[in-house]
């Protein structure tokens, strides 16, 4: 189910928010929500929540086993088999036909065979949805349970609501348990206030989702559709708006999150901080998907030895960490080659800024964006021909081209957003006043009266 | 609290205004409106009523036309049976057929209408309702869908788009037009009107001065361009409704009803295609062995006009070589008529 579609905002939210708050007890309220989020995830294969399930079984099981082992060589074993169990549900769901593909077209080229029934097999795997995300929530908390920083949950209804809440099931944003368990042990009595807010910031998420990133979407799909037609302003304009777009969709889902999970009386971590006003790509990534770049951080990057282990080992490190962060988001070659892309921003950064080179701030800024787009288009673009197709467009290699109108009309609103206002979780909603909300509540209708036309969350397919 | 129910109030308000507005201006003709069909019937003579104004709700518009006439015989099937009409004067003839109807379509019919008095139904029955990649098109919306056409952007801007066009729509939800010699209950553009018989009146027919007679397409055996590709992908006989057509001629026969199916015919070029073309002719030739021996289980007639020659008409009676015209249908009519006797 799409937070941005009918079902989901005329009945699954009034009717589980209402029911939550009817609710009396504390454990019927969580055993409520698990339930609901598991109808959610069932809405889109009646099949995913039995996956689900097996995946917090194994987290679940895990971080009580890593508790009860006293000696560090069995607890190793269980957190390597955990974590073994968590990874090999992941691999087979997200990248058995990536990997099956290519060793079934490396055998073809070698041997001359088709294998056609295997071919099938391999493009038959569904991935499904939000399966990366609580994944890497499981292993995080068994990691946290296994380092002592965390005492296992032996209550499974708690572990399961972790797992399973609808607001950050799909695509995150990735949550520690070491953040939701507190929220976790008491009920939330009913405050109107908070439930406002969190309406509020589900409103602004819904209006940015369905009026600039749908909006940006429309033109950027035409003309990327066809990159080797591009000239260098529409080349241009098409990766920077798919910049603005997939900045305003992903950051419109994690606002939406926040709101929904704030109505229940849950604050969940936000996961962008103004991403395109960063100064150099390490900081890019203190603001981009958080969530995910602190995780990558603390459970790869650092077990790898992080920068302790000299310099060469850290840039290493970076693009083993970056190069598996660009694998999580798609089982796809460009995804790799895309994290890779980052991994070498952030060693290039690394060794500039050790040589004393400064950019001024602004300058570094525009950099730093500059850089940043032209990685957009590997993500973007899956072949090698339309990669190239792209970035020939962007280096004037097909001429300069028409300026593309109405997108750079959106470019422009867009750019306002991004660089001028604050990011939409700051806001302090809380505090508006009527004519404020009136703005709000106009905003609400048209989003959610624009559902029916709007597109799927681009993070939905990781 | 209070700004949390003026939040709520202030949307909620919006989207019944906007709901109210696209139930109002209905843009793409997904609310039925009795109220024109009643102004078609309180005309004398009785004016048209606009394809406007009945949109996709051919359903409820076909039902509510068989409840205001002592309807005795109704024909029923696809566009095609369309242009079969009552005789002038006869009130007990109604015209139930509509486009995209299927065995599904019959049968919803034949359940929403009443047992008594018995009834004499002639039903069209098209080879390309058992192609199971034939997909039949919502015919009754449910309220889940028709709360989505009302709450949508799309159909606001519809709907603005015609306010923009015609202010009264604001006020007055259609107006009495004349269209060449008849009186037709529309709306901006009357154009393909219906009968208060239920049949149905081309452009051209309404105003020949106005509206271009149509031209047949090209012929082509591409199955995936001919009729709308109702026969693409035709590669095994959909039994699941054919037990549906069943469903419905039992429900007839348990109501004492008189039953006459037909085939409705082709012109000759189309007639060789299907008969002859290895993709969709053994589907055919079942079709043309099954349906006699259907209707013949349940007590019924069939009639088979499949050859438009047998008829008779001839190929320019079909204006799109799909659709026969008034006069060609008037014959069908009149061999159903005998074969009701």
């Amino acid at each position: 189910m799409l937070f941005n579609s009918f079902p989901f905002i005329y009945v699954f939210l009034p009717v589980v928010a209402i029911g939550y708050f009817a609710l009396p007890n504390h454990r019927l309220r969580l055993l409520f929500i698990v339930g609901a989020s598991y109808y959610f995830y069932a809405y889109a294969e009646w099949w995913f929540p039995a996956l689900m399930a097996g995946s917090t079984a194994i987290s679940f099981t895990g971080g009580l086993l890593l508790e009860s082992e006293r000696t560090a060589r069995h607890r190793k074993l269980v957190l390597g088999a955990g974590i073994f169990g968590m990874l090999a549900l992941l691999a087979y769901f997200k990248y058995a036909g990536f990997a099956g593909g290519y060793t079934l077209d490396f055998v073809h080229v070698l041997t001359g065979r088709g294998f056609p029934s295997a071919h099938t097999f391999v493009h038959s795997i569904v991935l499904p949805i939000g399966i990366s995300f609580y994944t890497f929530e499981g292993i995080s908390y068994m990691v946290d349970v296994y380092r002592g920083g965390l005492r296992a949950e032996h209550d499974l209804l708690r572990y399961a609501f972790f797992i399973s809440f609808f607001p950050h099931l799909i695509a995150g944003p990735i949550v520690r348990y070491g953040i939701l368990q507190p929220q976790l042990m008491t009920k939330h009595r009913f405050d109107a206030d908070r439930v406002r807010s969190g309406l509020l910031l589900f409103t602004l998420g819904l209006g940015k989702k369905v009026l600039l990133a749908d909006g940006l979407a429309r033109w950027v799909d035409h003309y990327l559709s066809t990159p080797g037609s591009l000239g260098l302003f529409e080349a241009w304009a098409s990766a920077i708006g798919f910049g603005f777009q997939i900045y305003f969709d992903f950051s419109a889902y994690s606002d939406m999150a926040l709101g929904l999970a704030r109505i229940f009386g849950i604050e969940l971590p936000w996961n962008f901080d103004r991403p395109y006003t960063s100064f150099s790509p390490t900081e890019f990534w203190r603001r981009w998907h958080v969530t995910l770049s602190t995780w990558l951080r603390d459970y790869l990057y650092i077990p790898l030895g992080g920068n302790r282990k000299g310099g060469r080992r850290r840039d290493a490190n970076l693009l083993v960490t970056m190069g598996l962060g660009g694998l999580w988001h798609g089982a796809s070659l460009n995804f790799v080659v895309w994290g890779l892309y980052q991994g070498l921003l952030l060693v290039g950064t690394h060794h500039g800024s050790r040589r004393g080179w400064r950019l001024p701030h602004l300058a570094g800024v525009v950099v730093t964006f500059v850089l940043v787009v032209l990685g957009w288009v590997l993500f973007r673009m899956h072949t090698a021909d339309t990669i190239g197709s792209l970035y020939a467009g962007m280096f004037g290699l097909h001429g300069t081209g028409g300026v593309p109108g109405h997108l750079v009309l959106y470019l422009v609103i867009s750019g306002f957003v991004v660089w001028c206002l604050p990011e939409t979780w700051r806001w302090r909603v809380g505090t508006w006043g009527p004519m404020r909300l009136v703005a709000a509540a106009t905003l609400l209708a048209v989003a959610t009266a624009s559902v029916y036309t709007s597109h799927p969350f681009i993070y939905f397919r990781f | 609290m209070r700004r949390l129910i003026l939040f709520l109030a202030v949307t909620a308000a919006l989207l019944a205004a906007g709901a109210a507005f696209d139930w109002r201006v209905d843009p793409f003709g997904d609310i039925y409106k009795p109220g024109a069909l009643s102004a078609a019937l309180s005309s004398h003579p009785n004016c048209l009523v606009s394809q406007e104004l009945v949109g996709a709700r051919y359903f409820a518009y076909k039902l509510d036309v068989f409840h205001r006439r002592p309807t005795r015989t109704f024909v029923i099937g696809s566009s095609r049976v369309l242009e079969i009409r009552a005789h002038p004067g006869e009130k007990d003839f109604a015209n139930l057929g509509f486009p995209g109807s299927s065995p599904e379509t019959i049968l919803s019919m034949f359940r929403a209408l009443p047992a008594r008095p018995a009834q004499t139904a002639y039903i069209g029955v098209e080879s390309f309702w058992f192609n199971p990649s034939f997909v039949v098109p919502v015919y009754r919306p449910s309220r889940f869908q028709l709360a989505k056409y009302l709450l949508s952007w799309a159909t606001f801007h519809g709907g603005y788009n015609i306010v923009r066009q015609a202010h009264y729509i604001l006020f007055d939800r259609w107006r009495r037009e004349q269209v060449g010699k008849s009186c037709v209950i529309g709306r901006i553009y009357p154009s393909i009107a219906w009968n208060v018989d239920g049949s149905r009146t081309w452009s051209w027919e309404l105003d020949p001065q106005r509206f271009p007679r149509f031209h047949a397409p090209p012929f082509t055996t591409d199955l995936n361009r001919l009729r709308n590709g109702f026969y693409a992908n035709w590669t095994s006989f959909d039994t699941r409704r054919v037990k549906i057509l069943e469903q419905a001629l039992a429900l007839a026969r348990a109501r004492g009803w008189h039953v006459v199916g037909f085939a409705p015919p082709e012109p000759p070029r189309y007639l060789h295609l299907l008969d002859t073309d290895p993709r969709i002719a053994p589907q055919w030739h079942e079709y043309l062995r099954l349906m006699p021996k259907i209707f013949h289980r349940y007590g019924f007639r069939w009639v088979g006009l499949e050859d438009s020659r047998s008829v008779p008409c001839t190929a320019s009676e079909f204006p799109d070589a799909f659709h026969t015209d008034a006069v060609c249908s008037a014959r069908i009519r009149a061999r159903l008529d005998a074969a009701a006797q």
